[in-house]
């Protein structure tokens, strides 16, 4: 399912780099601003972006090289994560990204947005599997920058730079990805846990420290546990990888921390489609043992009857908080927010879906002087999706 | 004398240095950590690599974080260029000073904070590697990325470089286990880059001073991630009697889904001569190849996937596989990978250590283009490396006072990056570009992407006086050349 709700503007296909490189030019030269979009799955997602043509992707797609051997992929950003998915399944092999939404969305909106899932228990962010990438700056420069062997410490690196940069650096338009080989088997299961406060904290360190290496570690309220088909109740979700041996052991390790159940494989992506109903979706992230301090009270903030869903990463720290849509006025949506957007002092927030609330609720993410200046440096004409990270014009 | 075509001076050379700045840094540290006499500096003209010798024109050892801003504050007003050096341990000519300042860190060794919760720890640049995971340890926690010089290395020099080891193959190297860096600008300003956090908004500037071989500041202080460490750990030498056998487990056991710790390629010469030496690890020495396969993780289903690891190693032709019985075996088996560099001082007085990566399915070709120039230009090659990570490490034992010798070991190992590069690889995995690889900078990016990673550098350093002349050729910065520091050149 592809979210469009800015799609009011003329969209653009283009087709070569070439194309992508003299449209940016000609906005530089026009100082005319552009909204960079991949499929228009992400593209309410940021701040307000003021610019009066969109330069889509979604036609620059396709892989560009697959080696098997070297677990590697060279794709062009506009390719839906679902052909790299059915591309690399074949060979036993997997991108293990999952960030919330739509499966049908780009890996460069992906890559830009710096998106990830559960997985990132294991894997880690976009920021650790991208291995290189082609992009266009904001004067319409062709840059190639990383490569495509797993390690590179080859010159100052724009790759990292540019990934999560929300397309303000640089119009990505190729990466290479590391990939990894599926595991033989593969379960999921789940524990009910308590609902909150220092018995939810006790069970999540347990769960810490327990001999266990899940590929994913998710705790789930109970309205998304009850979504996904597991219990209506406070829900501890392991994903496990491994040999059998491996994979029965760590079922019986995480058996012993609580009340357990076997969990559908499906229910991963039916988590990531959860998105698909929220109206806004902030992201925090807090050191490890806030979390339980950060999942209580986000609860205690929803103000307004407004129903709120969250999952937490629990072994890097983040949580996602989904705002349904409320019923009344825009003005209720902006008090639920704000309700909730100042948890704790040690958690950061990561705008994920904001649209123009982004400003009041998380400010400019770009405002202090190092990044202004990153800003400058690649786009001086401030053509590339500007506002989008909260930033003033 | 140069390994590369490119003739690179650190461009500090038309830097003269005023006495009054030597007076002025010596009341900061106090005139013991302030060095200027030639036979103290002689100790700071090499990081290892024996092609290239550059002597500081002063080094200074601050000993707190506030005397380095103070340092830092004092150079900027005399607009003096200088180079932060940690152990001196890069091997690629980074930390060399030529006729500059040397800044030297390791004198900054505290480690400020391990927050065992949170499973993060704070720490000054001068930190050895190694005695963050003996402070760990105890805790039962690990810092992952182990460089080969781990006892001598720094978490600074870790984190200019973005170094990597044995282990990044499962891992990841220095980058992927750094939450935050605080830093003091060749301006003198403080920046914090990051916090305690795994996730932030906004531009990912941690990534960016990842790597920047010291050109965009100093580290103050470092935050990094902790992983609990594996419960059970098992290590295996597999030997065979072709390179190409080595190559072909390698590329079978990453495609079995076995993610290994560790995997480690050491060819015949290289196994004949830590077998020779004190390192001794009871190695075969009739082998052309060993690998080094370490598993780790939980002790449940480990034995299963050993006996696949020795499966897969027996399918491509391993006349052996030994697994490391305790402990003490395991460290000898890993005392030979990692003191073979030094073992290689049997050899000859200089050992060039090359560091290139090219993509796994390449390695075979590879190495037998690295054989086929090593006998074409009468030189000897010991190849160890991170083989899951395609990072090879050829290295060359040689006699750098013999001018006709070095010519040809310089000539084979331009050939064997340009082997390297021909295949769709880089020319550094982990020990960075400093003066050593500056030639290649220009045969794997285009002047846009050069003059993109140079925009990079200005906005951390304008002046460009923060180890000045490495990473990016100077010709290669265009807007640079339109600012009043570029047009002083």
């Amino acid at each position: 399912m592809v979210r469009d709700t800015g799609g009011t503007r003329p969209v653009t296909a283009t087709v070569t780099l070439d194309d992508i490189g003299s449209r940016v030019a000609a906005a530089a030269a026009g100082g005319r601003a552009l909204r960079i979009a991949g499929r228009g799955t992400w593209l309410d997602a940021g701040g307000p972006v003021e610019a009066g043509e969109t330069l889509s992707l979604a036609s620059y797609s396709g892989i560009v090289d697959y080696v098997p051997g070297d677990l590697t992929i060279t794709v062009r950003a506009g390719t839906p994560l679902t052909e790299i998915a059915s591309a690399t399944r074949e060979h036993g092999q997997w991108l293990p990204l999952d960030p919330p939404g739509s499966p049908d969305g780009t890996i460069g909106a992906t890559v830009a947005t710096g998106s990830y899932g559960p997985l990132a228990t294991a894997f880690g962010r976009p920021r650790d599997q991208v291995l290189g990438l082609e992009s266009v700056s904001g004067t319409g420069e062709v840059i190639t920058v990383g490569s495509r062997v797993v390690k590179n410490v080859a010159g100052f690196d724009l790759t990292r730079l540019l990934v999560g940069s929300w397309g303000t650096l640089g119009v990505i338009t190729q990466l290479t990805l590391r990939l990894r080989a599926r595991n033989d088997v593969e379960r999921s299961a789940g524990i009910v846990v308590p609902e909150r406060g220092r018995k939810l904290a006790a069970v999540l360190a347990a769960a810490r420290a327990a001999r266990i290496a899940p590929l994913a570690l998710e705790l789930l309220d109970p309205s998304v546990a009850h979504r996904l088909g597991l219990p209506a109740e406070t829900v501890l979700l392991a994903r496990f990888g491994g040999n059998s041996e491996s994979v029965t052991a760590q079922l019986a390790e995480l058996a012993a921390l609580g009340q357990s159940f076997a969990a559908p494989d499906d229910c991963w992506d039916r988590l990531r489609a959860l998105d698909a109903d929220a109206t806004a979706t902030l992201r925090f992230s807090t050191p490890l043992a806030d979390l339980p301090i950060l999942w209580d009270a986000l609860a205690d903030g929803a103000t307004g009857g407004q129903e709120l869903l969250r999952h937490a990463t629990v072994m890097r720290g983040i949580v996602r908080c989904l705002v349904q849509a409320p019923a009344g006025s825009a003005r209720s949506l902006d008090d639920v927010l704000t309700g909730i957007a100042r948890p704790l002092e040690s958690a950061r927030l990561i705008p994920e879906r904001l649209g123009n609330a982004w400003s009041r609720i998380a400010g400019a993410s770009i405002d202090d002087p190092i990044s202004r200046r990153v800003k400058l440096a690649f786009d001086p004409a401030n053509v590339l999706n500007p506002g989008i990270l909260g930033e003033s014009p | 004398m140069s390994l590369n075509a490119e003739p690179a001076r650190p461009s500090g050379g038309d830097y003269t240095l005023d006495p009054a700045l030597a007076r002025k840094l010596a009341e900061i540290v106090g005139g013991t950590h302030v060095l200027s006499r030639q036979s103290q500096l002689l100790v700071y003209n090499s990081d290892g690599l024996p092609g290239y010798r550059r002597q500081p024109s002063l080094a200074v050892f601050p000993g707190t974080r506030d005397e380095v801003i103070d340092v830092v504050r004092a150079l900027h007003e005399a607009g003096a260029p200088f180079v932060p050096r940690g152990a001196g341990t890069g091997l690629s000519g980074g930390a060399l000073a030529d006729g500059i300042v040397l800044l030297g860190l390791n004198r900054l060794k505290r480690i400020l904070d391990i927050d065992v919760e949170n499973r993060t720890a704070t720490v000054e640049p001068g930190v050895v590697n190694l005695s963050l995971n003996r402070a760990v340890g105890p805790k039962g926690l690990l810092y992952a990325p182990d460089p080969s010089s781990e006892a001598a290395c720094t978490i600074g020099g870790n984190v200019a470089e973005n170094a990597g080891g044995p282990h990044c193959l499962k891992y990841g190297v220095t980058l992927n286990h750094i939450l935050a860096v605080k830093a003091v600008l060749p301006d003198g300003s403080i920046v914090q880059l990051g916090d305690e956090v795994s996730d932030r908004a906004g531009y990912d500037l941690v990534g960016a001073f990842v790597g920047s071989e010291g050109c965009f500041g100093v580290a103050l202080e470092i935050t990094v991630r902790l992983l609990k460490k594996p419960e059970v750990i098992r290590t295996m030498l597999a030997d065979f009697l072709t390179v190409d056998g080595g190559a072909r487990a390698t590329s079978a056991i990453i495609a079995s889904g076995i993610v290994p710790a560790a995997l480690e390629f050491l060819d015949g010469p290289t196994t004949r001569v830590v077998e020779s030496s004190i390192y001794a690890a009871g190695y075969p020495t009739d082998a052309e190849a060993i690998l080094l396969v370490e598993l780790d993780g939980l002790l449940d289903g480990i034995d299963e996937d050993v006996d696949r690891v020795r499966r897969i190693c027996m399918d491509a032709g391993a006349r052996t596989v030994r697994v490391a019985r305790d402990d003490a075996e395991r460290l000898k088996l890993w005392q030979g990978r990692k003191k073979a560099f030094g073992a290689m001082g049997r050899l000859a007085p200089h050992l060039v250590v090359q560091d290139a990566v090219v993509p796994r399915t390449k390695i075979p070709e590879i190495l037998a283009a690295i054989h086929g120039i090593s006998q074409k230009h009468g030189v000897l090659v010991c190849n160890i490396f991170h083989a899951g990570d395609g990072n090879l490490h050829p290295n060359i034992p040689y006699n750098a006072d013999d001018v006709e010798q070095s010519e040809r070991v310089h000539q084979a190992m331009r050939e064997i990056m340009g082997v390297c590069i021909a295949a769709g690889g880089t020319i550094t995995g982990e020990h960075g570009v400093g003066l050593d690889k500056i030639g290649y900078m220009e045969k794997i990016f285009t002047p846009n992407s050069l003059a993109a990673m140079c925009r990079l550098r200005e906005v951390f350093d304008p002046e460009r006086r923060s180890n000045p002349g490495k990473v990016v050729p100077l010709h290669s910065c265009r807007e640079w050349y339109a600012t009043p520091a570029g047009r002083g050149r």
